[in-house]
């Protein structure tokens, strides 16, 4: 047990050594954050995330790495949105870092600066039903999202390492040119079928499909993690048929029993899209390749 | 040291739960209701969500009292439901009925919530990791209490869980399980399901093992907990795992061990 303890204690005191070198170390709850963030920080940051790309963001079992990274972080970057409730504010705590807690300079909740869809306009209770009082969380799934959660991390990084500003800013200006030339290139890629109508599982496409023109017309699930009743199944299979529906998205980690069974029913293709990088074990590496191969995928099913 | 720090917490936790479970452990395995638990949690978790669709905040106290009120609900329903003599229906068949109702009523309770509730399980299940200081202090007093109480009436109790006829027997296990109610619906909070039956069952199973008085056993019981603990908590951090299941394995492996090393001893001691 001494040499286990003695381990950690090396560990982590390898980490803070690293820290004092000036790297910046920031922690991301989510793998698309981390992989905006090196865009930007380049190798002036050490970026990790919490949560794994294959992961469902809302579910994330803590586990003791988790505390020991949040433990050493200069800056905490998360989704927002209630995203990360059911998981990351305990391990904030747990972590006694003072530096990210929420409304500390090292705590950057990036939902702050970007377009926020399905968010109930007026004050919200709960007699309205179906809302989301905060909007929906899945805003990262559009470069134009993706160009604004970059701007704020430039921001947010220049405020922390003044000196470094420049190469950040360099590092911005450079990452939208090439996402302003990798969205032409998909937006191409899916014009010919603008305006077809798709289905999704879970609610978290609606940024993605209105950059591309694609129409949502229906969700598997009628509210997030409930499963959904026979009526309504049923009125989705005949609203998929009458519409013609021909493609269902969902994420890879979610039962592919119900979707399944809806798509033989009404002649669709069940697509697994990538909602993260690193959701899959190839061709997810970063936040361009994440896009390349979602659309390839979209542009192929579509096509029959 | 800071990791020492880190490992406190759930150290610690892991002994205040070893404390009671241990104890109420014995009188579960005794009176042979083994899942009684998970139906008490259930059954408060269903309040919870009662609460919630009725506008309530998760961390609200009228939230809390929901739940409370379901949890006495239960524990009256398996006082008067003890050992039906006449039709012999067990009483673990009326524990297992009101586990899977309870459970899918919340199903359905949820289905009728505003969005926003998928968090709602997470948040009614504790993660033993990351369970603050001020939870620990707060749920070992509770636990002080209900320990004391259990100590003042030990006898009336132990008479019931041994199968004895007493006076007022149906009104003494009422309060049994409504006092069982208060400390496992803390503990799931804090610990999660599978931990909390561990520490409940585990224990007292190993100490039947090799002890027969009841002194014993929870001595036994004591100990095991207090070691799985620490060593659970450990391994945890040590490979990285997840520190609930982690002790739980723990806890299974130390049974194994202990199973097997049992004739070996009972041998030598002939």
């Amino acid at each position: 047990m001494k040499k286990t303890l003695l381990a950690l204690a090396l560990t982590l005191f390898a980490g803070s050594a690293f820290a004092a070198h000036g790297k910046l170390n920031v922690i991301t709850s989510t793998a698309d954050l981390a992989s905006i963030t090196r865009e930007i920080g380049g190798d002036r940051v050490e970026v990790t995330s919490v949560a794994r790309g294959y992961q469902d963001p809302h579910f994330v079992e803590p586990k003791p790495s988790f505390l020991l990274l949040l433990r050493s972080a200069d800056l905490l970057e998360v989704v927002g949105l209630d995203l990360e409730i059911g998981w990351l504010p305990p391990l904030i705590d747990q972590s006694r870092n003072a530096k990210i807690r929420p409304g500390a300079p090292g705590y950057l909740d990036l939902s702050r600066g970007v377009e926020i869809l399905d968010r109930p306009a007026g004050a919200v209770n709960r007699s309205m039903g179906d809302v989301h009082p905060l909007g929906n969380p899945h805003y990262w799934l559009d470069p134009a999202n993706a160009v604004r959660i970059a701007i704020q991390i430039q921001r947010k990084l220049a405020e922390l390492r003044p000196s470094d500003a420049a190469f950040f800013a360099t590092r911005l200006n450079d990452f939208k040119s090439r996402m302003n030339a990798a969205d032409k290139r998909w937006r191409a890629a899916l014009a010919p079928f603008r305006g077809a109508k798709i289905v999704t599982y879970h609610n978290s496409w609606p940024n993605f499909m209105r950059r591309y023109g694609l129409n949502v017309i229906g969700f598997v699930e009628p509210k997030p993690g409930v499963p959904p009743s026979p009526s309504h199944l049923f009125d989705l299979i005949n609203k998929m048929k009458r519409e013609k529906v021909k493609v269902i998205v969902m994420e890879p980690y979610f039962d592919h029993k119900t979707p399944r069974s809806v798509a033989q029913r009404t002649g669709a293709q069940l697509l697994v899209l990538y909602p993260s990088v690193g959701g899959a074990k190839s061709g997810t590496d970063d936040y361009f390749s994440l896009f390349d191969t979602n659309i390839a995928t979209l542009v192929k099913a579509l096509k029959n | 040291m800071d990791l020492l720090a880190f490992l406190a917490v759930p150290f610690v936790a892991g002994l205040i739960l070893t404390g009671i479970h241990a104890y109420l452990g014995l009188h579960v395995v005794e009176r042979g209701v083994i899942f009684v638990d998970l139906s008490l949690a259930q059954i408060a978790a269903l309040g919870t969500t009662i609460a919630y669709l009725a506008g309530h905040d998760l961390h609200d106290q009228v939230t809390y009292f929901w739940s409370l009120g379901f949890t006495i609900a239960g524990a009256a329903i398996f006082a008067v439901t003890r050992s039906h003599r006449e039709t012999r229906i067990p009483q673990e068949a009326i524990i297992g009925i009101v586990y899977a109702v309870s459970a899918a009523a919340a199903i359905l309770a949820m289905s009728k919530a505003p969005e926003g509730t998928e968090h709602l399980k997470d948040m009614l299940v504790g993660n033993i990791l990351t369970v603050s200081w001020r939870t620990v202090i707060a749920t070992a007093i509770l636990y002080a209490i209900v320990g004391a109480f259990h100590w003042i009436f030990r006898k009336k109790f132990l008479a019931i869980s041994l199968g004895e006829e007493i006076p007022h027997l149906r009104w003494w296990d009422f309060l049994f399980y409504t006092s069982f109610g208060f400390v496992v619906t803390s503990s799931v909070a804090i610990a999660g399901v599978l931990l909390v039956f561990s520490y409940l069952i585990v224990p007292s199973v190993a100490a039947m093992l090799f002890a027969r008085r009841v002194g014993t056993r929870l001595a036994f019981g004591w100990v095991m907990g207090a070691l799985v603990s620490g060593l659970g908590v450990l391994l945890s951090f040590r490979f990285d795992l997840p520190t609930g299941a982690t002790i739980v394995c723990t806890f299974g492996a130390a049974l194994a061990l202990l199973a097997t090393v049992r004739p070996l001893m009972l041998r030598r001691a002939q």
